[in-house]
């Protein structure tokens, strides 16, 4: 029955490790080769465009292991490229870190969070340390094997290049990278589930996505910053502030002991490198069983206070909506949206990136230059369009999908109202901020004129909305389907939705060399958005 | 019935949120009894069953199960115990062959015993043909059933059924009604909580009715009845102090046919 006979068999091996730690292993192992088992099962979040099916040998899993595996293979020039370590390999983590982070967070959560097991578990004699202990092997096991598959190869090739210390110090750097990484999400949620009640974190793991995926960006910028190229050679220079970001505390060991630098910059690094990891290890098995018990907040219900709808929101809908109906439909979505967390999980990282994105291209770009020019920074706003194909596509998931009978026994006779609905809820409250943020930032930057290219921006996402929606979605209800069922979307679709994309900028950069072609265009869209949202839609 | 003390409740206090669920609950138990447990919603029944079953913690007072205070004792205690839980809480992912395995390995049962057992157990339930279908692809009653048979499989002596008769057939009803009966004739004890008052009635030795954390009520049904009259729904009404059952139904027709004219 037990497909994961090597796994348990490599645990085995450390039975005497688990009885120190004080666990019943003969039921740890029966846990974790039935949690095994339904992992098998479960469609990771790396995979959510994949239909899920019986496959034996390319399980779900294997398949995201083999994709880690690809990503991988982007790691090899950073390793082998020279002996920059410090730059090279703060990069290598920093790449690492966030994909181990990010599925922790997203794939792994459920684990740490697991409320089931306490009904099921609980109940059953066995012990709540052999639970805690069984918790965190399970995750490890995970964690390993996405490790693995990222940087098995990279390390084959490392071996062979840089030679066998190099693999060694960056094996074992790994391995406390990935504690770290297990570590720190456990104790963020020890943490808020001390003080918050079970919804503030469920709540708070999409906000955690989305600050960790500009994070990582954001920080991915700061370690490039922190080298310049002078005559074809790095040059970096040491601040206080490098101690804060650990991809550097790691990169520190490879500079310290295979180039001898032995400043105390790289000793300090180094030495946090190891001890925070042991440090957080040691708080999380003393935090662990406040954690187990404060779990049972998510399984108590709490109550939210009634939310007043807002002046601002009842307003758009008003004017947006054509009828009852149809605002009826409009709130509904605008709940669904801001509350629906499966969908959120899927959808803020995208929205996080395309918020950002624009920027990081501005001052990456612009960096090379003495001076930046802002003339053209309009055009990376398109990036933000980017993200309405993956929006509009899941707008028709649910994890409550079956509650979608609703729809039918509702007087509805124009069965388009649901979808216009949402698609104006998924407009107002996801893409219209974005491009109110940006187009802020770069009015500061460049000047008012930046206003009429955001509203030409904004314009072209409502069109590119709907264009989308008879794309993908057409005749579907909105958060009709559950998530286990997500389908791929065609590439040949998604790459026809970003030629769209293509075109527009395009359109839009030509215009804006014709004079007050601006506004034509501009009025252009109007007429367009309003014939296709009116007679298509 | 013997009178041996398998179950028994002394002090048992707990609140959340400042909220007092349970307050100086006492009870004891004796072995083959049939315990019907019932109270409003929020009354503190499941409270009770959780923390007996150690899934709550922060309590005051003592549990002794089987003889043992189940602080000072390990999580042995809990090889006796089967549990139906009111959420229905099951691993989806798994195949009932492979749920009813994991919980009947938690007991230390042998997996060809456990195979065995399910087995001849679907098979009066007519359910044999799932055994190697995903529970994911079951109905409510389907779920419930195998619930009912997960937490039989060890061949417990202390049950908990919480809610066991959610989502079956009048069919399966009959069936478990009469387990129970025959499963506390064969020396089980059996706690069952629910709101289906006639059920309780029927089927349990002594019934105990809970109300704002406080047993109010503590017998047989004929015990119960001695100077009232009417069935258990009529009796749990008046200790609960709940008569406003045809003012509330009157008031929301009066609301429904409100909102019609509005329109």
């Amino acid at each position: 029955m037990m497909n994961n006979t090597l796994t348990l068999k490599i645990l085995d091996r450390f039975s005497g490790l688990f009885k120190v730690l004080g666990a019943d292993y003969e039921k740890l192992r029966l846990v974790l080769g039935f949690k095994l088992m339904m992992d098998k099962r479960r469609v990771p979040t790396i995979m959510q465009d994949s239909r899920q099916k019986e496959n034996t040998l390319l399980t779900p899993f294997v398949k995201s292991l083999l994709l880690y595996a690809f990503y991988g293979l982007f790691l090899i020039p950073f390793l082998i490229m020279g002996d920059a370590y410090l730059f090279q390999l703060s990069i290598v983590f920093t790449i690492v870190m966030f994909i181990l982070m990010t599925s922790m967070i997203a794939d792994f959560s459920s684990v740490l969070l697991d409320v089931r097991d306490k009904v099921i578990l609980d109940t059953k004699p066995i012990d709540s340390k052999t639970l805690s202990v069984a918790k965190f092997t399970h995750i490890v096991i995970y964690m390993t094997q996405l490790t693995g598959a990222l940087l098995l190869i990279p390390l084959i090739v490392s071996i062979v290049i840089q030679g066998v210390a190099f693999a060694l110090i960056l094996i074992i750097s790994l391995i406390f990278v990935s504690i770290l990484c297990i570590v720190l999400t456990a104790i963020f949620y020890i943490l808020v589930l001390k003080f918050f009640d079970g919804e503030k974190l469920r709540n708070m793991i999409n906000s955690i996505q989305i600050v960790l995926t500009v994070g990582i960006v954001v920080g991915y910028q700061l370690i490039a910053r922190s080298f310049e190229m002078i005559d074809m050679t790095l040059a970096f220079e040491w601040q206080w502030w490098h101690l804060l970001l650990p991809p550097m505390w790691y990169s520190a060991i490879f500079e310290l002991i295979l180039l001898q630098n032995t400043s105390l910059a790289m000793i300090l690094s180094a030495l946090i490198a190891i001890f925070i990891p042991l440090l957080a290890l040691w708080l999380y098995f003393k935090l662990m069983p406040t954690f187990e018990r404060n779990l049972q907040k998510l399984m108590s219900a709490t109550h939210t206070r009634k939310q007043k709808k807002s002046k601002l929101m009842n307003g758009l809908s008003k004017w947006l909506c054509r009828d009852q109906k149809e605002h009826a439909a409009f709130h509904f979505a605008l709940t669904m949206l801001r509350k629906e967390r499966e969908f959120k999980l899927k959808v803020y990282p995208v929205l996080g990136l395309s918020l950002v994105f624009p920027f990081i291209m501005i001052f990456t770009l612009g960096s090379q230059e003495t001076e930046i020019d802002f003339h053209f920074s309009y055009l990376y706003a398109y990036f933000s369009v980017l993200m309405i194909p993956t929006v509009v596509y899941m707008l028709k998931y649910s994890s409550k999908a079956k509650g979608a009978w609703l729809y039918h026994v509702v007087p509805i006779e124009d069965t388009k109202t649901f979808y216009r609905a949402t698609l104006k809820a998924s407009l107002v409250q996801l893409f219209m901020p974005i491009i109110l943020v940006q187009s802020l930032v770069f009015i500061y930057l460049a000047g008012p004129i930046m206003l009429l290219h955001g509203t030409i921006i904004f314009l072209i996402g409502c069109l590119f909305t709907a264009i989308c929606y008879l794309l993908v979605n057409k005749g579907k209800y909105p958060f009709s389907e559950p998530f286990s069922f997500v389908e791929s979307a065609s590439t040949a679709l998604m790459f026809i939705s970003m030629l769209i994309v293509v075109i527009f900028g395009l359109i839009h950069f030509l215009v804006n060399l014709v004079p007050i072609g601006l506004i034509i265009y501009a009025v252009v869209l109007m007429v367009c958005n309003y014939l296709v949202w009116r007679k298509m839609l | 019935m013997s009178d041996e003390i398998i179950l028994e409740l002394r002090d048992l206090s707990i609140s959340f949120a400042g909220k007092q669920v349970l307050d100086r609950i006492n009870l004891k138990v004796k072995k083959g009894q049939i315990i019907g447990y019932i109270g409003p919603n929020g009354a503190g029944k499941s409270t009770t069953v959780k923390i007996i079953l150690g899934l709550i913690e922060q309590y005051q007072g003592d549990v002794i199960v089987f003889g043992q205070n189940i602080r000072e004792t390990s999580v042995q205690y809990k090889k006796r115990i089967g549990y139906v839980p009111e959420t229905g809480e099951i691993y989806q992912d798994l195949t009932a062959l492979e749920y009813v395995t994991f919980v009947g390995q938690m007991y230390e049962m042998k997996a060809e015993l456990i195979e065995q057992k399910l087995t001849d157990l679907l098979e009066l339930f007519e359910m044999k043909h799932v055994l190697h279908s995903r529970i994911e692809t079951f109905s409510k009653g389907m779920k419930q059933k195998l619930l009912i048979i997960a937490s039989l499989i060890h061949d417990p002596d202390l049950i908990f059924f919480d809610e066991p008769l959610s989502g079956l057939d009048a069919n399966s009803v009959m069936i478990i009604k009469e387990l129970m009966a025959r499963l506390a004739r064969s020396g089980k004890t059996i706690f069952y909580s629910s709101h289906i008052m006639d059920v309780v009635e029927k089927i349990s030795d002594r019934i105990l009715l809970l109300n704002n954390g406080t047993i109010v009520a503590d017998g047989s049904f004929e015990e119960l009845r001695a100077n009232r009259e009417g069935s258990l729904e009529q009796i749990f009404n008046e200790l609960t102090g709940f008569d406003r059952h045809e003012q509330i139904a009157d008031e929301i027709v009066r609301l429904i046919h409100g909102a019609d004219h509005d329109e």
